[in-house]
């Protein structure tokens, strides 16, 4: 897979377990959108036809209108199956985020992750079952797997494998992100341009690619209104 | 001939492998070297080539012509520890116990091993062995008996990643080794052509014995049979010995820093390393 350097594109897609999930900003002219999902569908190539759509207009936006001519247009042209908005844990009535809120909550709420300390060296390997935290560096050499994200307080030199088998949403996070190879669910990437020394950087899965960016900067979370669980 | 008297030690001698996982970086030259030098601190030393089939720690220290046992004789039983260790040329006290020519490193196992270094112990207060490269058999029946571990390595991204796979494998059988950057040249590393030990202990981070410099007195020594380490002018040499210092005790000898001719002042880093 193609590797994309920092494009902001305001028309994202990528693959999910279901099929496709597309963001947009449904306040840009029509004409832009369907430019942008012209030239994201065109891509897929065969993929598209029958394959289920969620779009995602954000969550402030009622523009009903703007999801209907764009299912039409999708159906029309791509032969999609079905257009759908998406399924939102954090499209909460008022008092359910004032529970979430309440401190002693989040006691009920779990995670999987295997959090490990140390230098991890050529030849060695190390799964997790979700998530994979490692305080210290991993060397050139080395493979890390885990089903979900994989977060490293250090340098990343070896191999890293994220999302495994299927899961396109995870992330690999190093403080030094200089990886041999990378994947997340299907999606391959090596030879990564090798970055600056000591910024914190993540890859991440966009439009069927792999993207690398500052962490900081793009700050992907930072838009979750509410902190969920992952 | 072989033999001589071996004076018996008080306390038992230790058992030091020099390893790398790469061939060619320099184990063979830093156990003849490191040898040398710890049996000129006074100290009663063997050193053992564990490269059967390959042997060349004999030739390294001109030993070869007076090998009448070896190292498989030994755990064999076949001749005592006495009969295999042949007495240095020049250096007191320092023995080399060759390696079989005509077996294979089959022939050797890491039980027999840990048996057969128990009886050096006795005799002599380093014992430092000349590991073969690779990571099999040869790797396990030096590694087995081993206290210590010297780690060498080149600043080559394939002898730091070989170095890092032995490192691990060396914690695994809980043993510490300690590292030594060998064949620097400070030319290329002040260009920027060659890591520098900087970024070779960074991504092994392990302690560091010393850093050894290119220098072509190893070959000449060789060929002389004049041992590294008493050549006043060679650099390898006395990095050497200051290596040999540091595994005897002196823990806080400065690490000197090989410097291209053309700098003024040495270069001293004592900070260099884990658990510095
Ligand atoms: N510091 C050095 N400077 C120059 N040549 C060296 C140095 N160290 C090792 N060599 C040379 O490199 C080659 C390999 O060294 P050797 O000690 O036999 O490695 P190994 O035992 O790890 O295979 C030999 O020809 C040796 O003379
Ligand atoms: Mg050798």
């Amino acid at each position: 897979m193609d590797i994309q350097s920092q494009d902001k594109s305001q028309v994202r897609l990528k693959g999910v377990k279901e099929g496709f999930y597309v963001t947009l900003d449904p306040t840009l002219p029509q004409v832009f959108l369907e430019e942008e999902l012209t030239r994201l569908f065109n891509q897929l190539q065969h993929l598209a036809s029958n394959s289920r759509v969620i779009l995602d207009i954000g969550e402030t936006q009622n523009r009903q209108d703007v999801v209907e001519s764009l299912t039409a247009f999708l159906k029309n042209k791509y032969h999609v199956k079905s257009v759908s908005a998406p399924q939102r844990e954090q499209q909460m009535t008022e008092d359910k985020p004032r529970k979430l809120d309440m401190p002693g909550n989040w006691h009920q709420h779990h995670t999987d992750a295997l959090i490990i300390a140390g230098r991890v060296r050529s030849g060695q390997k190390i799964s997790a079952k979700k998530h994979l935290v490692i305080l210290g560096d991993v060397n050139p050499g080395s493979e890390i797997i885990a089903g979900g994200d994989i977060l490293i307080m250090g340098n990343l030199g070896g191999t890293a494998l994220a999302g495994q088998p299927d899961n396109e949403d995870a992330i690999i996070l190093a403080i030094g992100f200089k990886p041999i190879q990378i994947q997340i669910g299907g999606i391959i990437a090596a030879g990564l341009p090798t970055s600056s020394a000591h910024t914190i950087e993540f890859a991440h899965v966009e439009n069927q690619g792999i993207i690398v960016e500052n962490y900081i900067k793009a700050n992907p979370f930072g838009r979750l209104t509410w902190p969920v669980v992952r | 001939m072989a033999g001589g008297s071996l004076k018996r030690c008080a306390l038992e001698g230790k058992i030091i492998v020099i390893t790398s996982g790469k061939g060619g970086v320099g184990k063979t030259t830093a156990t003849a070297s490191i040898g040398a030098a710890l049996a000129l601190e006074g100290k009663q030393v063997a050193v053992v080539d564990m490269d059967i089939g390959l042997r060349n720690l004999d030739v390294v220290m001109g030993l070869e012509n007076r090998i009448v046992f070896n190292i498989v004789d030994a755990v064999k039983g076949k001749c005592k520890i006495k009969q295999a260790a042949i007495k240095d040329r020049r250096i007191e006290n320092l023995y080399l116990i060759p390696a079989s020519q005509s077996d294979n490193k089959d022939i050797l196992n890491p039980e027999a091993m840990v048996r057969f270094c128990k009886e050096l112990r006795k005799e002599f207060d380093y014992v430092l062995l000349d590991c073969p490269a690779g990571i099999e058999r040869g790797f396990e029946n030096s590694v087995a008996p081993a206290d210590e571990a010297v780690v060498i390595c080149t600043p080559e991204i394939s002898s730091v990643r070989d170095a890092d796979r032995v490192i691990g494998l060396l914690y695994a059988r809980s043993i510490t080794p300690k590292l030594i950057v060998n064949r620097i040249v400070p030319e290329m590393v002040e260009k920027g052509d060659m890591l520098s030990h900087e970024d070779v202990v960074e991504v092994l981070s392990i302690e560091l014995l010393g850093l050894v410099e290119m220098d072509s007195q190893v070959i000449i020594s060789t060929n002389t049979g004049v041992p590294l380490v008493l050549q006043k002018e060679s650099s390898a040499g006395q990095a050497f010995r200051r290596i040999a210092m540091r595994l005897n005790g002196q823990k806080n000898l400065p690490i000197e820093i090989p410097q291209s001719s053309k700098s003024f002042w040495k270069r001293v880093g004592q900070k260099i390393g884990i658990g510095k």
